[in-house]
């Protein structure tokens, strides 16, 4: 029944990982190290859980991998996405299937299209990698801001309950009311040109925007799409966590924790964002976990439908909205990009489903003790 | 000797809401008025539903009451200015019955112990130092300053508990049943402790229970309570040896005693012990003892009872004693 | 009085838990005998509830019995309890052997009346034809539980009663088929003390009524002093000491006993100080070897630590499992 903990690779790793990550935080905090020892031990235990767990793995391998693409995929495409071939050489029939050459005259160049072209000749390959940052800062955005918002309106409605809860759970059930999908798509058809002359007016705002994006400053003017697209869905996304974060709170505010800080004299927003919080965010990063995928295919379930990021800026949704009238013969204009939204999507969940495991206490506990008694064997040979 | 708390004419009233209106009121205390002195454990016992906790809390305003004064140190806490009411904090404090959820699952025992040392500005020279200091006295040791609540036993968070009251130097502890959660032999540890800081830091402590054998062993004097109601107060021992209230008797008859002898003896008078608590939403009228009393009469059906001294600091409410 | 009814040797009962394996009874015996009241006491994870269990095989998974016997000797023959198949448990179970536990309630069906409730388990055992004939059985238990107004009472929901009134309709199920032996387990905890000084009188009442043999299980030494004839005190999963009422308080010979029983404040005499027993009740995954109390104990000796200690009997009918005897 009792078998013994072998340790992996992996367990190894996660071992020095986390003895790394505590000598560095010593770097700074003094003694951090030694007063924390519960605390790693725990995080060791939640890797070693992690490690258990094959389809977290390939989760994790998968989310990685995406944000890595994210950060660096405009760098490492080979061309730009607003470089259209077609305007130098138009003898070739576009969209080009994967391995076409074809000669630039103009520029002297030849361009090879490992996974085929557009109708404009533009390089797939390319553009599913500045594709990449879009979706990943999108979702970025989408979640910081929406989720924060629905935690702290679901904290004060449930701790301070009456009218507040009232007035705030109403305003949430209004929008929770709406289908999500058609609510985003009435927003993000409105808000484009406000958000466009907004945009425009703040210089500051207008620079960061295409940084993030990794835009030329020629897409000044699609903008607006853009962030009228994120503005729809962080108010779709909050009222769910409102909602899930007043329920965890409701509960744990009559736990006697929570009266002793009370009695104590403690403010009401430390006993809310230091007490109650940190004892409900484990089943919230679950959700959020699973989110980033949902976001990302709402996202592209968006620019399918002609919403948010028009071309030129490269967006997987849109890609495939724009190759479509080419089907079946350019297939690899859908494929691809379908393939990436499905495995990010695909990834993001299965290191959600990873994290329900890794959070509960039960799982690191069973392991807690195999480790102990496995370790104990090893310090007697 | 100086009251540290005065209970004057305490209520509270819980709603009961219907689907519109409020439907009635849980009469949870109705009405009591007690102090308690420097240095002394008052005890405070009576069955589940008697409104005992209640009382505990609405003293500390962790519930507001409905009516009636509370006199801290001379002055009234339902007045108190905020600064009053953050000096309050530090000076009143609580222990409570249930320790695996009265502690912050996610703070170590050391930040448990310091937060409301910080939030109160207490000056520290060692944090470290003051709280292995704290824990030392509790029974704990430095070994346990950075581990978390789930690393330890019931009675071991109990300590920890007291460690982080006892951080702020309070006056005034009031003891929600705190060993009732727990073994008779760890019990009989955090009784122990409870009764050295005590005369070691001069603590006065509310002692809540329902347990009559605890109440005794830790109280100085004893107020019973039944729906609601202070029924009878009195020393400790008087309490015990002359028992005034019918309820009172009946209580004691009620418990069973670690002693087969004694035990058979009890069993004769048990008699008289019939019938349960009525709710306390629509108590009986007059005496709200009257149902179960064996001596009953009919001015206890009409007539509350007043609180009347019949010894030497020993009051019952009954119509036995008073005259109407 | 001397003629045993159940005999319990090596009753051994682990749970394979994702901790580890718990080995919450290991080795109990004890006997039971006929009419009387006995009781096993002992603190919160001593095995007490397991063991009044595991007498009819009520151990669910992750637990099993892993050894042992129980020989029940009834009107028709002795026959071991643990040995029989799941129809032939049931048949006992409930009929001869009913069980009364903690919580009054989560006891109760908040579904059913109390009258069918009583009435089904008649039903179920052959007792009654029909669940009809059972409700009308069912007023005669609920008087003999002192119920007041039984005929109106038996129709209502668990709900409608209070807690003492409820525990009195468990007790009421539980006697429904007279059974030989009533298993109690911590009847009264969930009363308060006025209510459980009834209860606990009931029960008395109801067994000298009807002849049966109470097997209490309780934490509280009170109402072991009050209601038991033989005592049997557990501590981690083990035995430590088997003798009469008069015997384990008048003459405790086990430290953990001696320990307990000075921890108890008593409300009729005045204690100065009480003597609280070190330590804690340890894990059951890993007990420490040898006695489990000697950690905790003041005359811990060096054999205390290595050999397990074998029940003793000391005087007549005194039991203890201790080195220093």
């Amino acid at each position: 029944m009792q078998e013994e903990y072998k340790k992996g690779i992996l367990d190894r790793l996660a071992d020095k990982f986390v003895y790394a990550l505590g000598s560095f935080i010593s770097l700074f905090k003094k003694g951090w190290k030694e007063k924390n020892k519960s605390k790693m031990e725990e995080w060791r235990l939640m890797l070693y859980a992690l490690n258990r767990s094959p389809p977290a793995l390939i989760g994790l391998v998968l989310v990685i991998g995406f944000i890595f693409l994210g950060i660096f995929g405009p760098h490492l495409a080979p061309w730009k996405y607003n470089y259209f071939p077609s305007l130098e050489n138009w003898t070739v029939q576009y969209p080009a299937p994967p391995g076409t050459s074809v000669y630039l005259p103009y520029s002297h160049k030849t361009i090879t299209y490992p996974l085929g072209s557009d109708n404009y000749g533009r390089d797939l390959l390319s553009m599913l990698l500045h594709g990449a940052r879009t979706s990943f800062v999108i979702s970025i955005i989408v979640i910081f801001l929406g989720v924060p918002l629905g935690i702290i309106l679901g904290l004060i409605a449930g701790y301070h309950g009456g009218k507040i809860d009232e007035l705030i759970m109403r305003i949430t059930d209004m929008f929770l009311a709406f289908p999500a999908l058609i609510l985003a798509i009435a927003l993000s058809a409105v808000l484009p040109q406000r958000l466009q002359m907004f945009v425009q007016s703040h210089v500051v705002l207008e620079k960061l925007t295409l940084l993030l994006f990794a835009l030329d400053r020629r897409e000044v003017g699609n903008l607006g799409n853009l962030l009228s697209v994120i503005f729809a869905m962080i108010i779709v996304w909050w009222p769910a966590y409102a909602r899930i974060t007043r329920g965890s709170t409701l509960t744990e505010k009559e736990k006697l924790y929570i009266e002793a800080a009370r009695a104590i004299g403690l403010s009401s927003r430390t006993i809310m964002f230091k007490h109650i919080l940190p004892n409900i965010i484990g089943p919230i990063l679950v959700y959020i976990t699973l989110d980033f995928g949902g976001v990302i295919l709402m996202e592209a379930g968006l620019s399918f439908l002609g919403l948010g990021a028009t071309p030129p800026i490269a967006d997987w949704g849109r890609i495939v909205y724009d190759g479509i009238q080419y089907f079946p013969r350019a297939w690899w204009l859908i494929f691809y990009p379908g393939l990436l939204v499905m495995l990010v999507a695909l990834g993001w969940n299965l290191l959600g489903d990873g994290f329900r495991d890794i959070l509960d206490p039960k799982t690191r506990r069973s392991i807690e003790f195999k480790v102990k008694k496995s370790e104990e064997a090893e310090s007697n040979v | 000797m100086e009251p540290v708390i005065q209970v004057k004419h305490l209520k509270k009233y819980f709603p009961i809401k219907g689907l519109f209106f409020t439907k009635g009121h849980v009469k949870a205390v109705d009405d009591i008025s007690f102090e308690i002195y420097k240095g002394e454990t008052f005890g405070l016992v009576g069955e589940s539903g008697c409104g005992k906790t209640t009382t505990g809390r609405t003293i500390l305003r962790l519930i507001e009451p409905t009516a009636g004064e509370i006199i801290f140190e001379g002055k009234n806490v339902m007045k108190f200015s905020k600064e009053e009411m953050k000096e309050f904090r530090r000076k009143a404090q609580i222990m409570f019955q249930d320790p695996y959820s009265s502690l912050n699952p996610r703070q170590t025992v050391f930040d448990i112990i310091m937060e409301p040392v910080k939030f109160h500005g207490i000056e520290v020279d060692d944090p470290e130092e003051f709280v292995v200091k704290l824990l030392e006295s509790v029974g704990l040791n430095e070994m346990h300053l950075y581990r978390y609540p789930h690393e330890f036993s019931g009675g071991q968070r109990q300590r920890i508990a007291l460690a982080r009251l006892m951080a702020l130097k309070p006056q005034f502890i009031v003891l929600d049943e705190p060993t009732s959660a727990l073994d008779v032999s760890v019990q009989a540890n955090i009784l122990n402790t409870l009764k050295d800081l005590q005369s070691e830091y001069g603590f006065t402590y509310l002692f809540i229970s329902h347990d009559l054998g605890v109440v005794k062993y830790m109280s100085h004097r004893i107020g019973v309570m039944y729906l609601g109601k202070l029924v009878e107060i009195g020393p400790s021992d008087r309490i015990f040896e002359n028992p005034l209230h019918p309820y009172t008797q009946m209580l004691l008859s009620a418990i069973p005693v670690p002693d087969p002898e004694l035990a058979q003896e009890l069993k004769a008078k048990r008699k008289m012990v019939k019938g349960e608590p009525p709710s306390p939403i629509n108590p009986p009228t007059g005496c709200r003892f009257h149902p179960r009393c064996p001596f009953a009469k009919e001015i206890c059906k009409k007539e509350e009872p007043p609180l009347v001294k019949v010894e030497e600091n020993h009051y019952v409410a009954c119509w036995l004693y008073a005259k109407s | 009085m001397s003629e045993p009814i159940l005999e319990v040797r090596n009753l051994t009962v682990h749970f394979y838990t994702y901790a580890g394996i718990v080995k919450a009874i290991e080795d109990v015996s004890f006997d039971v005998y006929k009419g009387e009241t006995f009781a096993l006491v002992g603190e919160t994870g001593c095995g007490k509830s397991v063991t009044s269990r595991a007498l009819t095989q009520l151990i669910e998974s992750p637990g099993r019995i892993v050894r042992g016997s129980v020989i029940y000797h009834s009107d028709k023959g002795s026959v071991d309890l643990l040995k029989l198949n799941e129809e032939e448990i049931r048949e006992i179970r409930g009929s001869e052997i009913a069980y009364i536990f903690q919580d009054p309630h989560s006891s109760l069906d908040p579904l059913y009346t109390v009258g069918y409730q009583i009435a089904e388990g008649m039903e179920v055992h052959g007792r009654v034809k029909s669940i009809k004939e059972g409700i009308q059985k069912a007023v005669d238990i609920l008087r003999s539980v002192l119920i007041p107004d039984p005929e109106s009472r038996v129709k209502n929901y668990p709900h409608e009663l209070s807690g003492g009134m409820k525990q009195r309709v468990v007790i009421g199920t539980g006697i429904a088929n007279s059974p030989k032996i009533l298993i109690a387990d911590e009847p009264t905890t969930a009363l308060d003390v006025t209510v459980q000084a009834q209860i606990l009188e009931l029960i008395d009442d109801l067994r000298k009524k009807y002849n049966a043999t109470v097997i209490l299980i309780t934490h509280n030494l009170g109402v072991v002093a009050e209601t038991a004839d033989r005592v049997a005190v557990m501590y981690a999963g083990k035995i430590a000491e088997i003798g009469s009422v008069e015997q384990i308080f008048k003459n405790p010979l086990h430290p953990y006993t001696k320990g307990l029983l000075k921890a108890v404040p008593n409300p009729m005499t005045k204690v100065e100080r009480l003597d609280a027993i070190p330590g804690t009740v340890p894990n059951l995954i890993t007990p420490p070897g040898g006695c489990r109390f000697h950690p905790r104990c003041p005359f811990a000796m060096e054999i205390c630590k290595k050999k397990v200690p074998e029940l003793k009997e000391i005087e007549d009918g005194h039991f203890v499992a201790c080195h220093l005897y």
